[in-house]
């Protein structure tokens, strides 16, 4: 899949976009993996990259990792493209169960970060309209709370309790089997 | 192209105050039934995220898929019994979703959240969204009365983009299902409730078969039914061709046996025999040709915990969730139900009055009740289709 033919690394090559970070780091990306934000994908198609692509939100920290990601994921789906013509079904199937599986497991260790890191990541998926990533961290996070209650919620987000004690105890009374 | 300074993006708000973020956090919660009762006690800002309405469609529709099996229904005397099978705290409080109906309503079909009665005297049928509450009646005309059709069996289930698609509409179709009195045909009705119309039903030659009231399996695009008579077959519904069409069973199975899907998308059926479940399914053989193979052998003996006394008694298939592949098995004077999944094999007892008689119709769904949603359908209570 990554055996690419010369002409089409040229043709990427020409395609370059530079991603500014907050802290003024670039990084230059093929427009393949910068379309995966849909931001940046109305950027190019408004023409508007030149002398490139300024994110004041986005530090170089979570920059790099989020441009990890879209490498990763634009390679997938490339060649999920070129694979297809190439391949009997089910030897296309094979490679695809292969490489579904790579990205799944590159997909657990990218979400291997602290908890700070990961609101940054959904941050800055939202924000560049990533939605692959945005799905993957937003997953992440709803996970860590499966099974909690609310006051392990509380302590593991740091969340205030605002609620009156009326109103905890109208929840509870509607839904007391939720907390047994 | 001006080159006018760098283009800017709009700032993005930070996560405490941003809702959008958080709802999409919330949305992906577990539907286990505590998940949203537990958020909605971590602060107001949570609880008033998940007790809103839309959120709570959308909560609804991501989740069809792989909707938890909450328990199941059976007919009580009155009314309709539920019983929850999920372990606490995502066990549901005994007497929820129970319905006050007259001893005449049959639970014919529970599939995709909607269960599906049938009055058998009055010829009304009612499909009912436990979780929400919606009922609507609807009444075949002409299926039942001009030539003396019986509704023996049917099926409700939501068009596959409203299970799948994760789509907030709720439409559904219901198929009805019965022999003329000859046993010479099976007809079929089809209702849509996106239109609200019942097609003209449609037939097929059957001599010597009978619908039995097993439930219904959906495989594909395709509803299969159990016919039992003089020789046993598979009455098969294209919901997309409205074509039915009948398929031969082996000639050596017992006269109780229960429709199911089986692994990769095949057509399978499974019975119980000599304390043995047996499955069989739909795969070509060496010369390409399809029929039927014995798949698996279940070996009750081994795998129910059972006294030796118990272990006597007579056991019989009361149910089977197609989406969780899990099989009911009630033992005769032992009150006891006993749940297979068929691929982890995990065994559960429940203890109920248990009539063997009866059919346990298996309930999955997104269970948001108590969240705000149910107040929505308050005076929507029954809408009457003609």
């Amino acid at each position: 899949m990554a055996s690419a033919g010369s002409g089409d690394e040229k043709a990427a090559a020409a395609a370059m976009i530079t991603l500014i970070s907050s802290d003024n780091e670039k990084f230059e990306v093929t427009e393949a993996t910068a379309t995966l934000s849909q931001t940046i994908r109305h950027m190019i198609e408004d023409g508007c990259t030149d002398g490139g692509v300024p994110l004041p939100n986005v530090t170089s920290k979570i920059l790099a990792r989020v441009i990890e990601y879209c490498k990763k994921h634009a390679t997938a789906a490339a060649g999920e493209e070129g694979s297809s013509s190439s391949f009997s079904d089910a030897a296309f199937l094979e490679v695809d169960r292969a490489f579904l599986e790579e990205l799944e497991e590159f997909d657990d260790a990218f979400l291997e970060v602290d908890r700070a890191t990961l609101f940054d990541l959904i941050l800055a998926a939202n924000y560049l309209d990533i939605k692959g990533l945005l799905n993957l961290t937003c997953q992440k996070v709803a996970d860590s709370v499966k099974g909690k209650t609310p006051e392990q919620i509380r302590e593991m987000y740091n969340i205030v309790n605002d609620l009156t004690p009326e109103e905890e105890a109208e929840i509870r009374r509607e839904t007391q089997w939720a907390f047994e | 192209m001006a080159r006018r300074g760098r283009p800017s993006l709009p700032a993005p708000a930070p996560p405490p105050d941003n809702d959008d973020i958080l709802s999409e956090i919330l949305l992906r919660l577990t539907p286990a039934p505590s998940s949203l009762p537990r958020a909605s006690l971590v602060c107001k800002r949570w609880r008033r995220l998940v007790t809103d309405p839309a959120f709570l469609r959308r909560f609804r529709a991501r989740h069809r898929r792989g909707a938890p099996l909450l328990g199941f229904f059976s007919e009580g005397r009155p009314g309709i019994l539920f019983t929850p099978t999920l372990e606490p705290p995502d066990s549901l409080p005994r007497g929820c979703f129970s319905l006050p109906l007259a001893d005449e309503w049959r639970i014919l079909s529970c599939r995709h959240g909607l269960v599906l009665l049938l009055h058998s005297e009055e010829l009304q049928i009612l499909v009912w969204d436990p979780v929400t509450g919606e009922r609507r009646i609807a009444v075949p005309p002409g299926f039942l009365t001009s030539v003396g059709r019986m509704v023996c069996n049917g099926a409700v289930l939501r068009a596959a983009g409203d299970v799948h698609g994760g789509t907030e509409s709720s439409t559904f179709q219901v198929v009805l299902l019965g022999n003329d009195p000859e046993l010479t045909r099976a007809f079929v009705c089809v209702y849509s409730s996106e239109n609200g119309v019942w097609r003209d039903p449609i037939s097929v030659a059957c001599p010597g078969t009978f619908v039995t009231c097993i439930p219904s399996a959906f495989v594909g695009c395709s509803l299969y039914w159990y016919l039992i008579g003089d020789s046993a077959a598979i009455l098969e519904f294209d919901l997309d061709r409205q074509r039915l069409a009948l398929i031969d069973m082996p000639v050596e199975v017992p006269p109780i046996v229960w429709v199911i899907p089986a692994d990769g998308g095949a057509l399978g059926f499974l019975y119980l025999s000599n304390r043995n479940v047996y499955l069989w399914k739909r795969a070509a053989g060496g010369d390409g040709v399809v029929g039927w193979v014995l798949w698996r052998t279940i070996e009750l003996k081994n795998l129910l915990p059972l006294t030796s006394d118990e272990a006597l008694h007579p056991k019989k298939i009361i149910g089977f969730a197609e989406d969780d592949k899990v099989l009911l098995i009630g033992i005769r004077t032992t009150d006891f139900i006993f749940t297979i999944q068929l691929e982890s094999m995990k065994v559960m007892q429940f203890k109920i009055r248990l009539s063997l008689t009866s059919i346990y119709h298996p309930f999955s769904s997104v269970y948001t009740a108590g969240m705000g949603l149910d107040d929505e359908h308050e005076g929507n209570e029954l809408l009457l289709d003609a």
